[in-house]
């Protein structure tokens, strides 16, 4: 490895770090004994046991710590790793050998490597990637029996930039508090297991480097761009001196944030703009209000369909929509009906299998063939109304009937609330414009609605015909492409003659490049994930 | 000994959320139960990663066989376990 070396790779998460390094080599794991002494079966599988036992104890108790810091996602995997552990037929394989006079740590790995190997061979992308959990939880185990730590990660004592082919959950989760700077690896994607460890972590990660750590590494120091995705190895002074002022730069910038934080957001020349959050359930209202959020420009409602036996009550939908209208009280908080296709299953919808579900049959368009779906939710809507300053979105409409027939079902609802006594409040409805068609027909949309709300990240995903989560497509993946912006301003133009005003809720709306330029076309309200509103607001008040 | 055959109806096939409630189901009977593919390939129903290790996709034919104390409760509450598609 040449000095100074300059690995590129892909920016995983944020951050810039520079520290020594700590080379991750696993694998490396070989049983203490091959055999055992004739008469020590049973003594060696109670051992195991007791092996095993700690194993899952320490699986569940990081499982724990995800879940309690709200990463329900990251906490699944160690579950399963958990429920691996303590697998039946796995432990069979071990007594098996065991009983053979075969060590149980050397037992362990082999019925592990057996399982991977299963895994690895079978013709489904999926489970071929379990192999890497299988060979993680056999290693964990072996490691338990002979009294270490299975990677050395555990006993990291020195605050480190941490090297790796590829990082498993279990390694991540095993390294303690504040004693990983950052991480490389040679391998992995932005959606890989390290690269979401690293973002919840809030730690810099450069993944996908490339071979690195073949033949000796013997590195003394690496410096860590997490946001441009490379690191250096044995930097000299003089890039050190570079990346620390850069951490210097982004320390002040978070301090200088903060007192933009809780300001009305103003163009320099007076023009008022909303920033407001997206949330995604009623329980992150609070959070996005000490961010700053001035409302809500995009509530999702999926989750309260997710993940459950049957759909969700007209009442509890209202109990949800009704505690984050209250939260923010005269604010507006704008909620989307619900926007699910082929690739989410609905409890107690027949649902076909589409080739193509994010051009099938999904948000209104489901909604309207589905009265049953729709109705209870709007109903909730309506009664939750009464409580704050609620507006309604539909999304994925791409022709003005659906619309109209929306309205119509909302009508409908209004007068069986009238009829039947109950509360509701007056709530406008708006569009979410996210199909090129919406923005082609914006002028006679809207005379429909009270407003327009631009999802940038499916418009750009239809308007440039390109896969969001495509890798190889990140050129075409902004909002800040001509064709894009061009339909942005027809959406505006078109709201600005019927007296309607646009928001903006997607990705593009936090984006410090492109808020000037959204607010030149004439949107007024920017909506975005929670921790990027101050930086939005003081853009806005520099516009 | 109880035997039935049936067809996986959860849309990943036996992966790994229906294959965790599947063995969750299988580990209340004391019963042994195993699962059987029509390629022959077999599998102890109490392990998940067995049960994973037979890729059974949507649509494939399992039969599902248990003998014990509770054979018939237990292929009954399994077969309703794979007719159902996944919540």
């Amino acid at each position: 490895m040449a000095e100074r070396a300059r690995l590129a790779g892909i920016g995983a998460s944020e951050g810039v770090a520079v520290g020594p390094v700590f080379v991750h080599r696993p694998g490396e794991l070989k049983p203490e004994r091959e055999t055992i002494p004739e008469g020590s079966a049973d003594a060696e599988l109670e051992r195991f046991r007791e092996a095993v036992a700690v194993v899952v104890e320490q699986l569940a108790e990081t499982a724990d710590e995800l879940r309690n810091a709200g990463s329900e996602s990251e906490a699944g995997i160690f579950d399963a790793h958990a429920e691996m552990a303590e697998d039946e037929d796995l432990h069979e394989g071990v007594e098996e050998r065991v009983r053979g006079l075969q060590s149980p740590e050397a037992a362990i790995l082999e019925v592990g490597e057996e399982y991977a190997a299963l895994f690895a061979a079978m013709d489904d992308e999926y489970m071929a990637a379990r192999a890497d959990d299988v060979r993680d939880v056999a290693h964990q185990i072996a490691a338990q029996l002979m009294g270490r730590d299975a990677t050395g990660l555990a006993s990291l004592g020195t605050p480190s930039v941490v090297l790796a082919t590829s990082l498993a959950p279990s390694d991540t989760a095993r390294i303690p508090k504040g004693m990983a700077l950052a991480f490389v690896t040679a391998e992995g994607s932005k959606t890989s297991h390290v690269s979401i460890m690293a973002r919840s972590m809030g730690i810099p990660a450069v993944v996908g480097v490339g071979a690195i750590l073949e033949g000796s590494f013997d590195a003394k120091s690496v410096a860590v761009d997490g946001g441009e995705g490379f690191a250096v190895v044995d930097p000299d002074p003089e890039t050190v001196a570079g990346f620390e002022a850069k951490m210097e730069v982004m320390a002040e910038e978070r301090a200088a944030l903060e007192k933009y934080r809780d300001i009305e957001a103003r163009t320099s020349d007076g023009r008022r703009i909303e920033v407001a959050a997206n949330l995604g359930s009623a329980k992150d209202a609070e959070d996005a209000i000490s961010m700053g959020a001035e409302g809500v420009g995009l509530f999702r409602t999926e989750f309260l369909f997710m993940e459950r036996d049957q759909l969700p009550t007209e009442d509890e939908q209202y109990e949800n929509y009704a505690a984050v209208t209250r939260a923010f009280g005269e604010r507006p908080v704008v909620i989307r009906t619900l926007d699910v296709g082929g690739d989410k299953d609905l409890p107690g919808v027949d649902q076909p299998v589409e080739e193509n579900p994010f051009l099938g049959w999904r948000g209104i368009r489901m909604c309207l063939d589905v009265p049953e779906l729709f109705k209870p939710q709007l109903r909730a809507l309506l009664r939750a109304g009464a409580h704050g300053n609620l507006k309604i979105m539909f999304p994925m409409v791409a022709d003005v009937s659906e619309i109209r027939a929306a309205k119509k079902i909302l009508d409908e609802c209004r007068d069986e609330l009238q009829s039947e006594g109950a509360e509701f409040g007056t709530v406008s409805v708006g569009v979410m414009v996210e199909t090129p068609a919406a923005a082609i027909l914006a002028e006679a949309l809207a005379p429909e609605v009270d407003f327009f709300s631009i999802g940038t990240n499916d418009l750009v995903q239809y308007t440039l015909a390109a896969d969001r989560g495509n890798e190889k497509l990140r050129h075409l993946q902004s909002a800040d492409h001509p064709a894009v912006l061009k339909l942005i301003g027809m959406t505006c133009e078109a709201a600005r003659g019927a007296g309607i005003w646009v928001g903006v809720c997607g990705e593009a709306a936090g984006e410090p490049v492109l808020i000037p330029k959204l607010i030149e076309l004439g949107v007024t309200e920017l909506s975005m994930s929670a921790p990027s509103i101050p930086r939005a607001k003081k853009v806005v008040s520099e516009v | 000994m109880v035997e039935r055959e049936v067809v996986v109806v959860p849309e990943a096939g036996l992966h790994a959320r229906p294959a965790a409630m599947f063995v969750k189901e299988a580990k209340r009977y004391s019963s042994d139960i195993t699962v059987r593919k029509d390629d022959g390939t077999e599998a102890n129903a109490k392990s998940s990663l067995k049960l994973m290790t037979l890729g059974a996709k949507h649509g494939d034919k399992l039969t599902i066989r248990a003998e014990g104390e509770d054979e018939d409760a237990a292929v009954e509450a399994l077969v309703a376990v794979i007719s159902k598609e996944e919540e």
